[in-house]
């Protein structure tokens, strides 16, 4: 390594012994040798010691003073290939990886061979899916040390990633052949060869695959996956007599696995025989009497009385066991009403009987006690399935008379609760069953969501607190943890109550979760090329590669996107406290109330803060302790509420949650009606008219779809002029879209072809208003329906009804609004919603009313425009 | 030479100097507790041995290489002749700015979309739109 400045030997001993002390993490020997050399006035200057002592800095966590000196070495030699690998690393270490490789890329013009510095380079260049790039510096490893295995592997890999099968293949055969494995369990020889066949699968080479898994059967040590592979692709390759041979030997090996059975039946296919279907399950139960996918499978598609004895049997069994999630097991077979009506007289009379004579029917023997018990719990959950509240709470609450500490029984009843609207009546009912076993952390985190739910967001902490690390509040710790259903409920109970701030940290939060995840899989680059596990490899990058399609992320990035968009059309005033409800709506007694209620608050927080501040202190102690240790990326800027509900530009930042979900989630419908929401508040027409074509492809039907096509019709119309070249794209493609059809025209015909949906209607019927104000009427009554025929009559959707009621999508409507609260509240007796609270109302009255300020996100862009 | 940050703590470091003997004493017992607080990591690091270190019998090697390299040489060219011919397309200075400003893409990305489509803006959006 030429460099500018040569150490003369003594020198170039400390420095290479600083390299070392770097190496094995003895950084202040490092600094030591280093001042060593750089106190000789000779070499105080000396680029590569300086850019060595700024690395070992920063693993110190003296960020800037290592900034300094790294550049300050690196600009006293700027030939040298250890000063532009150190910068390199530095900036990986902050996590700037496009800056560490245009670094690394210097260092290798100064020592094109340097094998540590390509190595780096490949690292980055996979963890940012640079492919091309990566295979580049791959074939440079593999030209410089054809003789390690990582070399052919890593190669080989590039190729199968960029989808190019067959060089991969070429590759994998030629090292393949270089190989003689173990005579015994050669674990990676085997991973070798499975990748082999996984990436013949992925080209479609299934004839090469089959032959491919039985010339080496020997060696692949995963027999399962070998079985399950061969059946997979005999299927494939039209030989399905092979395939079912296979699957009945897979069944005898683990008779439970439901996927067997699939296959099974495909390669008989059984699909349409009932009769020899039912056979074949028989003939299986006969061999395993214990299983019990035999004896479920079948009542997916048996019928009439087969159908009978089959559900007879098995509620019986499992009735007589006590097997709590036997209703969820069957749950399926609800969808035929035919199956769902044998089902309830059968246990119906089961209660009878067993009420009576101890038994399940007229024969058989005295069941157990607790049958009647599991008979009840069982009818209860299969009421509240049918949404006949009343039914299930009768049937919860015999069970609760007749066995009264069985906590599933108060889950359930509290879960009735839920679904029938009453959130406070759910949390309380949980939170007895929690008392009943403190010690179980399932009925706890569910108690904990259920007060989220209900906006209790200090007693969800202090419930999870009991089983979080002591000395930290729960909150930071379930952070910590990447805890995201607690984050997710947070985030929405604090959107509930309007505080945005808070609610945006949450999210946040959880994004930064999902980034922290895609970081984790930098070690693996090097572990698993190392340990030969490449299948799990390649899936690993495909997860990462998509990671922010989970629903975790979907779910808080569409949140933070509605909020964004409120903080646009309501953005707050200085005097705005985060926290504000809405307390124009309420009357005097009711005011003060709330502010006796606030005041409490806020002591209870000063309380809070003090406990937490000698927490911190605390940790600062332990932290100065165990300081010294590596700095695990960048320190990340701290999320303050206050901040992030008073940012500049909302839509900015909302387009950060956007980018990943148009990347990932195209097919749902939401992802492109909040891209059109941002947009059109963007002013971007070409970018409006990308979320209307993109929605067109996903779900043109969606109702609140249905109001941005409308929307994005009359907005072009209105802007008139349009320059180009926009002006001719748009004509292009509105020619595709709208087939010429007016406004109007789009949603006589919507409404007509979603006359039986509630929340179809609710979109026709604001458009309809919107478009022609003198069908107010018309338009009322499309939405408040509450025909039983209709599809979607559910609580939620009443609510949105009432909603849009409220904020005046359908015109000035305060007594339409109260009866058709009113309405709702003879269906959804139990919730609290549609309750009208007994002072006399004022204006719109209701408590749903405070949502007026809610974000309204179809109805707050049209009523930009309107 | 080699710059390896992943390493774990070795205590095999030996010092003339009996002052920075004493420190490395300390380093030393820190770097122990480290490790113990990380228990997974140094399992981890056990199960790892540096299998790709393992070099293979240099036999077939010649005959691979040659397969390889074949293959890169030509993938190379061709990419250059895709290249060659994409900077050949002459677009307009507007366009791409027009792009950059209502698509909100990266320039290079404008560019070479727009070269793609040979230099028609109307054609490229009706693209980037989709």
């Amino acid at each position: 390594m030429p460099s500018k400045n040569p150490l003369p030997p003594k020198e170039n001993a400390f420095f290479k012994r600083i390299l070392k002390c770097y190496e094995q993490k003895h950084y202040k020997s490092g600094l030591k040798f280093a001042k060593q050399i750089l106190s000789n006035p000779k070499f105080a200057e000396h680029g590569e010691t300086l850019a060595m002592k700024g690395l070992t800095l920063n693993c110190l966590g003296r960020k800037e003073e290592a900034y300094d000196f790294v550049r300050r070495g690196l600009r006293n030699d700027l030939t040298s290939h250890v000063c532009w690998h150190v910068y390199g690393l530095l900036q990986r270490s902050d996590r700037k990886y496009d800056e560490a490789i245009k670094c690394y890329r210097n260092a290798l013009k100064w020592d094109k061979d340097n094998l540590q510095i390509l190595r780096d380079l490949s690292l980055l260049q996979i963890q940012m899916r640079d492919l091309e790039g990566y295979r580049e510096t791959r074939y440079q490893l593999l030209a410089l040390r054809p003789g390690q295995r990582a070399s052919w592997i890593g190669y080989a890999m590039a190729y199968h990633l960029l989808k190019d099968y067959d060089m991969c293949l070429k590759i994998l055969e030629e090292f393949r052949k270089t190989q003689t494995p173990k005579p015994v369990y050669d674990y990676e020889h085997s991973e070798l060869l499975l990748y082999q066949n996984m990436v013949m699968q992925e080209a479609g080479m299934n004839q090469e695959a089959i032959e491919h898994l039985k010339t080496f059967d020997k060696q692949i040590v995963d027999r399962l996956y070998v079985q399950e592979t061969t059946a997979h692709l005999y299927m494939f390759l039209g030989q399905p007599e092979k395939a079912a041979e296979i699957y009945r030997e897979l069944l005898s090996r683990n008779p439970e696995n439901w996927n067997y059975y699939k296959g099974y039946e495909k390669a008989l296919f059984l699909e349409d025989k009932p009769d020899e279907r039912m056979k074949m399950y028989r003939s299986i139960m006969e061999q395993f009497p214990r299983a019990t996918m035999p004896k479920r499978l079948p009542l997916d598609f048996a019928t009439d009385d087969v159908f009978r004895d089959l559900i007879d049997d098995y509620l019986k069994k499992s009735l007589r066991k006590g097997v709590p999630p036997s209703f969820v097991s069957i749950k399926s077979v609800y969808k035929d009403p035919v199956k769902v009506k044998v089902i309830e007289d059968l246990v119906l009379s089961y209660v009878d009987n067993l009420i009576k004579t101890g038994k399940f029917d007229s024969k058989g023997e005295v069941e157990p006690a607790t049958s009647l018990l599991w008979a009840y719990y069982y009818l209860a959950q299969h009421f509240d399935y049918l949404k006949n509240i009343e039914k299930a709470l009768e049937y919860v609450n015999l069970g609760i008379e007749h066995t009264p500490l069985l906590i599933e029984l108060y889950v359930l009843k509290a879960k009735i609760y839920k679904h029938a609207g009453d959130m406070d009546e759910a949390v309380r009912l949980m939170d007895e069953a929690q008392s009943l076993d403190t010690a179980d952390r399932y009925i706890n985190c569910k108690c904990a969501k259920y007060m989220l739910r209900a906006n209790l967001i200090q007693e969800a902490a202090e419930m999870c607190s009991k089983f979080t690390r002591e000395g930290v509040s729960a909150v930071e710790n379930l952070n910590e943890m990447q805890c995201m259903w607690f984050q997710t409920e947070c985030s929405f109970a604090y959107k509930r109550l309007g505080k945005w701030g808070e609610a945006l940290k949450k999210c946040h939060e959880i994004d930064r979760h999902f980034t922290e995840i895609i970081e984790d899989q930098f070690d693996f680059h090097t572990y698993c090329m190392r340990k030969m596990t490449l299948r799990s490899y390649v899936g690993l990058l495909r997860l990462e590669d998509s990671l922010r399609s989970h629903p975790f992320y979907s779910k808080i990035a569409i949140l933070a996107l509605e909020i964004y968009l409120h903080l646009y059309d309501h953005p707050l005033t200085d005097t705005d406290h985060d926290s504000d409800v809405n307390s124009e709506n309420l009357s005097p007694s009711e005011l003060k109330k709330m502010k006796r209620k606030q005041r409490k608050a806020q002591k209870k927080a000063e309380l809070e803060k003090e406990k937490l501040k000698a927490e911190q202190e605390k940790r600062d102690q332990n932290k100065n302790k165990a300081a010294d240790g590596e700095m695990d990326g960048p320190k990340e800027e701290e999320l303050i509420p206050d901040k992030l509900a008073r940012t500049e530009d909302p839509l900015e930042q909302a387009i950060h949650f956007l980018k990943p979900l148009q990347m990932l989630t195209s097919k749902c419908i939401v992802t492109h009606v909040m891209a059109y929401e941002i947009y059109s508040r963007k002013g971007k027409l070409l970018l409006m008219l990308q979320s209307i074509k993109r929605g067109v492809v996903a779900d043109r039907n969606n109702p609140q779809f249905h109001i941005c096509l409308i929307h994005f019709l009359q907005y072009v119309k209105d802007k008139g002029e349009i320059t180009e070249p926009a002006k001719s794209v748009i004509n292009l493609e509105m020619k595709n879209i709208y087939q010429g059809k007016t406004a109007l025209q789009l949603n006589e015909e919507f409404l007509a072809a979603n006359s039986d949906s509630l929340e179809h209607r609710l979109a026709g019927a604001r458009m309809m208003y919107k478009l022609d104000r003198s069908r107010q009427e018309e338009a009322m009554s499309l939405a408040t329906s509450l025909d039983s025929k209709l599809k979607g009559l559910t609580i939620q959707n009443c609510i949105e009804v009432l909603e849009a009621l409220c904020r005046g999508d359908l015109g000035k409507c305060e007594q339409e609004a109260l009866e058709y609260q009113a309405r709702c509240h003879k269906i959804f007796p139990h919730a609290t919603a549609f309750i009208i609270p007994t002072p006399a109302p004022a204006n719109c009255g209701s408590v749903e009313c405070a949502s007026t300020e809610q974000i309204l996100v179809n109805g707050s862009a049209l009523k930009n425009e309107s | 030479m080699y710059i390896n940050p992943k390493q774990m703590a070795t205590n095999e470091i030996q010092v003339e100097e009996p002052e920075v003997e004493d420190n490395d004493a300390e380093d030393e017992s820190k770097g122990k507790k480290v490790a113990k607080h990380d228990a997974g990591a140094a399992d981890l690091e056990k199960v790892t041995d540096y299998e790709e270190e393992k070099e293979i019998a240099a036999q077939d090697i010649q005959d691979a290489i040659r397969v390889v390299s074949d293959r890169q040489n030509k993938e190379a060219k061709a990419k250059h002749e895709k290249e060659k011919e994409l900077s050949k397309v002459k677009i307009n200075k507007d366009d791409v700015d027009y792009i950059v400003q209502e698509i909100e893409i990266s320039r290079s990305r404008a560019e070479r979309v727009l070269r793609e489509y040979k230099g028609n803006v109307i054609e490229a959006l009706v693209f980037l739109t989709n």
